[in-house]
């Protein structure tokens, strides 16, 4: 089954929210695409969301459910030079993380791609809030997201919401504390459907996001764009084609790419006239520097020696709140669509905060069937049997999410000495917080006590060090101006492979204290209808 | 056939079926009959001899015990899922678990061995319940092997317990893990 002898306009690898618009905007212009997944398809029937704890052999402690989402072994062939409290996330699985987020959607601010400018410190994204917009709106109308347009200048809206999810008891507590701190409190966006949208069916508030979405409710590749590419006729899907490394010609461009069929464990070859990156941000960077020719002693694209470096994500804290006012309630369906309400950013209201960037706090993104405190309390007994019930219905966390500074030097590297199961060199994350990231990590505590000090409950607080990267590692492939200094251009183009795109979190210049996925949604559909005017003017 | 209409033909009818099942889903409930041998009762002890399960079963029952509202640790056969998580220790790849302390690798099952070994000697000078309360004393910052034993035991205990159909259902009377079309707003607060 491989395609030696079949040459495709552009090959596409990965499935995730980048590689799936990618697809899908390029079949749509008539492209022929061919999408390299490293795993298969999980389909919707076979995902056990759904399963009670003691239907499964761990009881899900060794979180069963979500293991279909890290096949072969993407869990294992990874190696850490970083500090207590870092991971990164990498699925292999057609979908990628779509298969496995909470779906909060969120579009940068349009000070967000400017922080050189206005903090003086990392760099200026090569495009501004005003260039992408368009895409974001076109994304929030291909994916469905609920939520609102709330005003604010921090966390810009859209213009076609489905309606927003409605607020727990928990949420409307919530609300008058922040309304005495005079801090924002809003519906969450989230690619989750609130009613049938698009053939699509609504939520049905079951909790489980996170353990794959049974009925694509929750945004999905698989379960959207790629079908919306499929029916184009203009879409090949090779599953179980894991990408060992990028060929070049003579000329040092891109003109196919070598893979290893996971299920054969033969290496084959496709095609393209143009290759897009878009296996995530520890992935694809392992792929340029895996990419080593004559041509590329460095990695592919790498004269810069930028790829791999910037690595960057979220820093985060939380805290569980067992509300008096609830406690002893007689327990209802809680489970929701997990986070239904937001805190958006609120500390760049204090100019001596002394650090760049923020903070946000996402909440009750968990699960109510386990109940956490009870791994907290001391004690043991009838006494401590009956507290753990009586708290239960009052559960609710806040967990921050604070902006880490994309610095040079936390990077990925690839270990040429220490392969993974198909004989390619292992990604080693190297990563320690900044002093920029530890200050917002301790903005961040301060505003999470400001929150619970105004809320009546019991408090369990991360007492822990610092934690990242939150899924949400970004900056290993980065877009610039000056290609000393970045790998891409604006339109996530190698500023020297010239037929080469990676438009997933690595093409980030810096991040921010919001979620990526829908920048990264954007991102891709602007640079697949950049692809196409270029293939249409014959320049690329 | 050309191979590449074959290859079209996989990812469309792949993604056809996707687009199937999300009817065939809502027919689908979860089937309470499916539960795990631990969990059902006749499970077979893996690791545990049955002198120490029965300490175990014991001393659980004391750290959750059953009430008029909701059956203890026995009852959910905590001890037997005790059995299932030590004597399994490292056979999972994906081990990112959020009990860490609960979870046993092949190295610690010496470690569970020697606990209860040891719990054993101190109850036959005094009593279960007294070895316990002694234990549970360090909690916060143990010291001896007994209290960092404890540790281990209870949070074992509560893992087991809260995973059960008795911890999920009759004691915390859990709402969820349904269809629910409808997500009512509060409107108490």
């Amino acid at each position: 089954m491989g395609n030696q002898t079949q040459e495709f306009d552009v090959c596409i690898v990965g499935s995730g929210a980048a590689g799936g618009f990618m697809a899908k905007e390029l079949c749509e212009g008539g492209a022929k695409v061919i999408m390299l997944e490293g795993g298969k398809e999980v389909r919707p029937d076979e995902l056990i969301s759904h399963k009670w704890p003691y239907e499964l052999p761990f009881a899900n402690l060794r979180q069963e459910k979500q293991a279909y989402f890290y096949q072969g072994d993407v869990a294992t062939s990874i190696r850490y030079d970083a500090q207590a409290g870092i991971y990164v996330d990498r699925a292999r699985v057609l979908g990628g993380r779509t298969m496995h987020w909470n779906a909060v959607t969120l579009r940068y601010a349009p000070s967000d791609f400017r922080e050189w400018t206005l903090a003086g410190v990392e760099d200026d994204w090569p495009l501004t809030y005003e260039e992408l917009a368009p895409y974001y709106e076109r994304v929030e109308q291909v994916i469905g997201v609920c939520g609102n347009d709330d005003g604010l200048e921090i966390l810009p809206g859209g213009k076609h919401y489905l309606p927003p999810l409605p607020w727990r008891c928990s949420e409307h507590i919530l609300k008058r504390a922040t309304d005495a701190l005079n801090i924002n409190l809003i519906s969450v966006r989230k690619a989750v459907l609130t009613k049938p949208y698009d053939e699509r069916p609504q939520c049905h508030h079951c909790g489980h996001c996170m353990d794959g979405c049974d009925v694509s409710a929750i945004f999905s590749s698989p379960g959207c764009t790629l079908p919306k590419a499929a029916a184009t006729g203009n879409f090949t899907l090779r599953q179980n084609a894991l990408a060992r490394e990028i060929l070049v010609d003579r000329e040092g461009l891109a003109r196919a790419v070598s893979f290893v069929d996971t299920n054969t464990g033969k290496t084959e070859e496709t095609k393209a006239h143009i290759v897009v990156v878009c296996c995530a941000t520890v992935e694809s960077a392992r792929l340029l520097l895996n990419s080593v020719s004559p041509q590329h002693p460095a990695g592919l694209g790498n004269s810069s020696g930028v790829v791999g470096h910037y690595l960057h994500g979220h820093i985060n804290n939380s805290a569980q709140v067992y509300l008096k006012e609830l406690q002893g309630t007689k327990p209802v369906n809680q489970d929701g669509a997990t986070d239904h309400v937001y805190i958006p950013r609120f500390d760049y209201r204090d100019s001596h905060r002394g650090y760049a960037g923020g903070y946000a706090f996402q909440v009750n993104y968990d699960s109510y069937m386990f109940p956490r405190q009870a791994m907290l309390m001391k004690g043991y007994g009838a006494g401590f049997k009956r507290q753990v019930r009586t708290m239960q219905p009052g559960y609710m966390i806040l967990g921050g999410y604070g902006k880490s500074m994309a610095v040079k030097q936390n990077y990925v590297s690839v270990d040429k000495n220490q392969v993974d199961a198909h004989g390619i060199p292992i990604p080693v994350i190297h990563f320690q917080f900044v002093e920029n990231d530890m200050l917002v990590w301790q903005g961040m505590n301060k505003g999470l006590q400001q929150i619970v000090s105004e809320l009546s409950g019991d408090v369990f607080r991360d007492n822990g060090g610092p934690s990242g990267l939150a899924s949400h590692e970004v900056g290993t492939i980065r877009m610039g101006k000056d290609p000393k200094t970045s790998a891409l251009n604006s339109f996530c183009q190698s500023h020297e492979v010239k037929n080469l795109f990676v438009t997933d979190g690595s093409c980030f210049t810096t991040s921010s204290e919001k979620n990526p996925t829908l920048t990264i949604m954007a991102l891709s559909m602007r640079a697949a209808e950049y692809i196409i005017k270029q293939r249409r003017l014959g320049i690329v | 056939m050309k191979r590449r209409t074959v290859l079209k033909i996989i990812a469309l009818s792949a993604l056809s079926t996707h687009l199937d099942a999300w009817g065939a889903m809502f027919a689908r409930s979860s089937d309470k009959r499916a539960a795990w041998a631990w969990a059902a009762g006749d499970y077979k002890l893996q690791f545990f001899t049955p002198e120490e399960n029965d300490l175990l079963d014991r001393v659980m029952e004391l750290i959750i015990p059953a009430d008029g509202h909701s059956g203890g640790a026995h009852a959910a056969n905590v001890s037997l899922f005790a059995d299932r998580i030590v004597s399994t220790g490292s056979d999972v790849a994906n081990v990112d678990l959020f009990v860490n302390q609960a979870v046993s690798s092949d190295s610690q099952k010496s470690e569970w061995r020697k606990g209860l070994q040891l719990f054993q000697q101190e109850a036959a000078k005094s009593s279960i319940a007294e070895v316990l309360a002694r234990a549970s004393t360090g909690e916060a910052k143990p010291q001896t092997d007994l209290e960092r034993f404890f540790v281990t035991l209870k949070q074992m205990t509560l893992a087991g317990y809260y995973s059960s159909e008795i911890g999920i259902h009759q004691d915390l009377e859990y709402q969820g893990n349904t269809y629910l079309y409808e997500f009512p707003e509060c409107t108490q607060h």
